[in-house]
């Protein structure tokens, strides 16, 4: 209370105060319980109100908080706040406050000899570690995962050294590009692509961790047209796949589960000598699929399971549907029908929304449950070109990255918002340009359609950061300063 | 006081001595009452007249030579003599007597009609004979009686005093006076004649005296360092004046008593006034409304910063502007005034054209008389049409999001499959290359020539194949791209081999027909490398095809070889896929319009639509008719193509034409066989149109050598009654224009509002 008075004596003249009541859900970062209702001025913004709570919490070294009122984050002035949503002075304004997004800066890029159209991580965080019953990553032992144009997967360590790469097309590997590639396991992989096929590796690494194999496992046939999507949910070792041949495939990473691959689609079925050369000499398993989903009437650009449930999936498609499917009948349970093709799909189970990117340059968020009222809950913007990627932030169920044709990777907090003359739009808090624009000199100058630094997949990690990999035949490693040592 | 005596001593005198005015003009002069006589030339010239007989004539002689010097006398002297004659000035002429009531009686001076009044005074010795001519006594010594009855003799003539004054001997220097101090004559030497002459002349009378020196200013506005008197300040100059304060205290002292009033009583109205009624006219007068025909004077404009006294400086005109001004026509100028800075309003000259302006105004008034317009009220936005805005009309392509870069030279020709996954181009390079469409990705190509150029790629419609057709140089190929799954691979290579069989069953053409000219090619199967890359079949034309269109079942497809050496017979080819067939529909060259530059079939019914340069006629194809000619007006005719939607029954055809003299047109066939719309937005050259394949969204886009696509929103409805609704909706620009060639082609989308154009700069691009 005494705090109170001298706060308020020293400013009563000068300014209005507002009566706020600081609060953290972070255990670590929560002040107090004594501490009551503080009269702050209402001219304060995040800075100062950052310093305050620092104060509060005599904190040795200053952390960077971000303030929500009512689910929003702070960016104006307390007093502008409470002028634009009409609320009184009088009342005690319940602040919360979270850590502040660090900006993430460049750690590393890993140069590869042609597009690199997919990326995934292994590390202790990784859902694939999570997941995994046998094997377990070690600390230090992190590794990224590139699904490159070139149809080869390769493996990297942290220091940027390619650990193992995947056999080329004559020797069980891929014929045409990868399109995604995922680690199922720390031992497994699997990876699709133009080739119109899945194929599950072996992964292994000498004792060092300095080289390793990849071999093939299976190949899954079944798609018609080149795989866009895939993903994984190794508990149940179901692998779900989007296609342009419009279908969203159902697969098993069990040989023994699969049933056998549609002999009309397997390559020996190509018409001419040369092509049946490139046939690989090794054999591999060849399986087809659990199920194919049809029902969209486009290419499907994502599916991806349902965070919670792993017999739900989702799919967003070109025909601008997004569908629920009942993956243990192979049943559409939903469509939700947008006004522009979906590219890439999320999930952000703590909301219910499914974040989907648009070929329209923004991201929608979509509820998908039935009972929800609205299709589009929230629109992000800020892309200038078709928004192909998406993960969620590991450290915050609000948070979000995108990847887009547009050379930049975004950062969204659905609570940053800004009333539009369209409604509530999301604002993106930070945008990741590619490092390969700014080593040329060009970090300035803007690319027609992102030409050459297109972002064609992102990863978000909690203990590498993001990836993300794209055009520029990279993948960069970008990491906010500092969220590795708040946690340690 | 006696002028009649001072006028008979002058006569005297004249009569004796004429050379001596001076003298005794010098005598009369020191008489103080001359002044007279002597001021009015005219009195006394009548009173001569009237007393002398005989020296009337020398009287007027002697006036005439005096007057110089009696005009000189008037001006100096009377200030002398009058005073003396005269009341003071101070002095009032009037006096105030007692009349008989008591009151002052104010008794003037009697006014005289001159100064020299005892004129009325009877002359004894004037002239009785009243008013005859004087001539009637021309004969006898008399001239006339005086008022006693006496003669009044006749003057001396001249001759006779002459003659008496040559008799008298006048000694030189003889005055006729006698000097006192001696008694003798008195004489006077020349000197002081001269002497006495300067006396006479008012002349100071010694030698060497200057009257005009020049004058010395003492006095003057110039302040003087050292002044001429050291006398300190008057009292006068400082101290307040007694003589006013007690004026003024005597002007106080009267209002305080009262004697005098500071404002004059009202006077009190005489009754009679008040009886008088005073009717007044304009009492309840009303205003009246204007008159119907009036028409009020047209305003002049209020006067802007040019006609401003102290203009801003830009408006003050140049030395140049202003010379160019002043030598222009005042008729030519375009105001009639140059804008002037005179700094301040004070220093504003008067309007020097003021009076000539209002006249101009008035004539303008009164000349040209005003007349009432009937004007029609119409708002002039309501006269436009009713567009929806571009932002309802969503989506359409509006910024580029993938370039397709790696053909080296100009890209001629783009199609997106209808799939809508992949894109196919031709380019200058001879390569025909399939791209994945969102990331831009080439994923297949083949060199189809080294010298010739693919001219056109198009995909054969239809899902269960994937066929490409490419014309390159004299041939067309027909490709399979390695892309696709082995299923539909299979389908597209067995609708493309079956032909070989019914080829071989149809009879080798003769040695002799071989030799026409219009003999249709075989299909021949590609060279082994070719083969390898995907190509299957090649037509060997002998002419370079331009144009590919597909028919919508995807067995036939339409080829205009546009070159204008290509004989008419064989310019126009229709091909049968599954027969490995070529045909050629027309013999003879297309009237009007040179050679045919590309022709479509119809979405829906079996009709062949054939451009050639100025316009387009559709043929029935199976009944062999020709059923529409359309006469866009455009001088050349570089693409159409026909609207998805066109219905299968007779009518609600709608044509886009493009043309190279830059003109867009929109055919409705129902209406007209001219455009319904002709849209002019190119700078250049228009060379591909095209509309939006699916009917879902209502687009058409052109594509020009100015480097820029235009997309339109063109809804076609159902109904006969309303027609197409076409909006512009967005300029793309990002081409580079390369050799004078801009944008080439242009494609749709199958199913999205994305549009794919391929550039004389090497690239292509797609619009989303």
């Amino acid at each position: 209370m005494s705090e109170d008075q001298i706060m308020s004596g020293a400013s009563e003249a000068a300014q209005r105060q507002v009566r706020v009541q600081l609060t953290s859900q972070q255990e670590d970062i929560a002040l107090p319980e004594s501490t009551g209702p503080i009269l702050v001025p209402t001219g304060l913004r995040r800075y100062a109100l950052s310093t305050l709570v620092n104060n509060l919490l005599s904190s040795e070294k200053p952390i960077p908080f971000e303030f929500l009122i009512n689910g929003t984050f702070l960016r104006t002035s307390i007093d502008e706040y409470l002028v634009d949503n009409g609320i009184s002075a009088e009342t005690t304004l319940e602040i919360e406050y979270v850590r502040a997004l660090i900006p993430p800066l460049h750690i590393a890029s890993f140069q590869h000899d042609d597009w690199v159209s997919s990326t995934d991580v292994l590390s202790t965080t990784s859902p694939a570690a999570s997941w995994a019953s046998g094997a377990t990553v070690k600390k230090g032992q992190e590794r990224i995962l590139s699904g490159s144009y070139d149809g080869l997967l390769r493996i990297w360590n942290m220091s940027s050294e390619t650990i193992a790469t995947s056999p080329a097309a004559t020797e069980g590997g891929h014929t045409a590009s990868i399109k995604a590639a995922k680690f199922v396991s720390p031992n497994q992989i699997a990876s699709a692509g133009l080739d119109r096929t899945v194929r599950l590796w072996k992964y292994t690494e000498d004792e060092g961790g300095f080289a390793g194999k990849i071999a093939p496992q299976l190949e899954l046939y079944g798609h018609k047209s080149g795989i866009e999507s895939l993903a994984v949910h190794a508990q149940s070792n179901r692998l779900l796949t989007g296609s342009s041949d419009h279908t969203v495939g159902f697969w098993s990473t069990k040989k023994a589960d699969a049933p056998a691959a549609p002999e009309n689609l397997l390559p020996s079925n190509a018409r001419n000598s040369k092509r049946r050369k490139l046939n690989s000499s090794v054999s591999t398993a060849q399986r087809g699929p659990l199920n194919l989903l049809s029902g969209h009437t486009a290419p499907v650009s994502a599916a991806i399971f349902d965070a919670k449930d792993a017999t739900v999936g989702y799919s967003a498609s070109w025909d601008h549907s997004l569908r629920t499917w009942d993956l243990v009948t192979g049943g559409l349970v939903d469509t939700r029908t947008t006004s522009h093709s979906l590219l890439s799909l999320e999930h952000l189970p703590e909301l219910n929304l499914l974040a989907a990117g648009t070929a329209a340059r923004h991201i929608t968020l979509i509820d998908p449950r039935a009972s929800a009222t609205t299709v589009a809950a929230m629109t992000l913007r800020g892309h200038t070109n078709a928004v192909v990627s998406l993960a969620r932030d590991p450290h915050s169920t609000y948070g979000l990255i995108s990847g887009s044709h547009d050379g930049t990777c975004r950062i969204w907090d659905i609570r940053s918002t800004k009333t539009d003359k369209e409604g509530v739009v999301g604002e993106s808090v930070y945008s990741i340009t590619r490092k390969s624009l700014e080593e040329e000199g060009k970090a300035d100058s803007k690319r027609v359609g992102g030409e050459g630094v297109k972002v064609f997949s992102v990863c978000w990690d909690k203990t590498i950061g993001i990836v993300s990999a794209g055009e520029d035949k990279r993948i960069q490693i970008n990491r906010g300063e500092g969220v590795l040592s708040s946690k340690a | 006081m006696n002028p009649k005596a001072a006028s008979k001593k002058r006569k005297a005198v004249t009569r004796d001595v004429e050379e001596e005015a001076g003298v005794f003009s010098g005598d009369e002069l020191s008489k103080e009452n001359l002044d007279g006589a002597l001021s009015d030339n005219a009195n006394e010239l009548s009173e001569s007249e009237d007393e002398s007989d005989s020296d009337f004539e020398v009287v007027d002689e002697f006036s005439d030579s005096e007057d110089g010097e009696e005009e000189l006398d008037s001006d100096e002297i009377p200030s002398d003599t009058e005073e003396d004659r005269k009341p003071a000035p101070g002095e009032p002429n009037v006096r105030i007597v007692k009349d008989a009531n008591g009151n002052d009686r104010y008794l003037y001076d009697e006014i005289h009609p001159d100064d020299n009044s005892e004129y009325s005074e009877a002359d004894e010795n004037a002239n009785t004979i009243g008013n005859i001519p004087l001539k009637f006594y021309d004969e006898y010594p008399h001239i006339g009686y005086d008022i006693n009855g006496k003669k009044i003799m006749r003057p001396a003539k001249g001759e006779a005093l002459d003659a008496l004054l040559d008799s008298i001997e006048i000694p030189k220097g003889w005055t006729g006076l006698t000097d006192p101090a001696t008694g003798k004559p008195l004489e006077l030497s020349q000197e002081e004649l001269e002497l006495l002459r300067k006396v006479q002349m008012n002349e100071v009378p010694s030698d060497g005296y200057d009257p005009y020196e020049p004058l010395v200013e003492w006095f003057s506005s110039q302040q003087e360092i050292m002044p001429l008197s050291a006398a300190p300040e008057p009292k006068r100059r400082f101290v307040p004046s007694k003589h006013e304060q007690k004026r003024v205290m005597k002007l106080v002292k009267a209002i305080r008593e009262g004697r005098i009033l500071p404002y004059k009583a009202p006077e009190e109205k005489d009754e009679k006034e008040e009886e008088l009624i005073n009717y007044d006219l304009w009492a309840d007068e009303a205003e009246r409304p204007d008159h119907v025909m009036h028409i009020p004077a047209p305003k002049l404009p209020p006067p802007g910063y040019e006609e401003s006294y102290h203009p801003p400086a830009e408006y003050l005109p140049d030395s140049k502007e202003r010379k160019e001004w002043e030598q222009m026509d005042p008729e030519d100028r375009e105001k009639d005034f140059l804008p002037n800075d005179f700094g301040s309003l004070r220093r504003v000259p008067g309007y020097e054209s003021f009076v000539q302006e209002k006249f101009e105004r008035c004539l303008d008034l009164y000349l040209a008389p005003r007349v009432r317009r009937s004007k029609l009220n119409i708002d002039p936005e309501s006269l436009l049409p009713k567009l929806p805005s571009p932002e309802e009309l969503k989506p359409f392509p509006t910024a580029c999001a993938t370039v397709f870069r790696g053909h080296k030279g100009r890209v001629r020709s783009v199609a997106v499959d209808p799939t809508g996954i992949w894109l196919a181009t031709g380019g200058d390079d001879g390569t025909v290359r399939v791209w994945e469409l969102l990331t831009g990705r080439q994923l297949w190509s083949v060199k189809l020539s080294d010298e010739d150029a693919v001219n056109v790629v198009r995909w054969r419609p239809g899902k269960d194949a994937v066929i490409l057709a490419a014309a390159s140089g004299d041939d067309i190929f027909l490709a399979v791209p390695p892309i696709v799954d082995p299923e539909i691979e299979k389908a597209s290579l067995e609708i493309l081999d079956a032909g070989w069989g019914f080829a071989a069953s149809k009879p080798a053409p003769s040695a002799s027909e071989e030799g026409k000219k219009n003999t249709p090619p075989q299909w021949i199967r590609p060279s082994s490398t070719l083969l390898d890359a995907g190509v299957c079949v090649v037509i060997p034309l002998k002419y370079v095809p331009k144009s590919i269109s597909w028919h919508r079942r995807g067995d036939y497809f339409v080829t205009v070889c546009s070159g204008a050496s290509t004989p008419a017979s064989v310019a126009i080819s229709i091909h049968t896929v599954s027969k490995h067939l070529t045909q050629f529909p027309f013999r003879r060259r297309l009237k009007g319009g040179g050679p045919p530059q590309t022709a479509h079939f119809h979405p829906s019914k079996p009709i062949l639509f054939v451009a050639n340069q100025r316009s387009i006629r559709a043929y029935d194809l199976s009944r062999q008719l020709l059923v529409k000619i359309l006469q866009p007006g455009a001088r050349w005719i570089s693409s159409f193509d026909i609207h998805p939607t066109s219905s299968s029954a007779s009518g609600g055809d709608n044509i886009i034409v493009g043309s190279y003299d830059r003109r867009l047109l929109w055919h409705d066939l129902d209406l007209s066989q001219r455009p319904y719309k002709t849209l002019r937005y190119h700078r250049k050259a228009i060379r591909a149109v095209k509309f939006h394949p699916s009917g879902r969204y209502p687009l058409f886009a052109d594509a020009s050598d100015d480097g820029s696509l235009q997309i339109f929103h063109g809804s076609v409805t159902g109904d006969m009654l309303s027609n197409a609704t076409i909006v512009p909706l967005k300029v793309l620009k990002g081409h580079k224009i390369t050799g004078e060639l801009g944008v080439l082609d242009i494609d749709w989308h199958p199913r999205e509002a994305w549009c794919v154009s391929a550039g004389a700069d090497g690239t292509c691009r797609l619009w989303m």
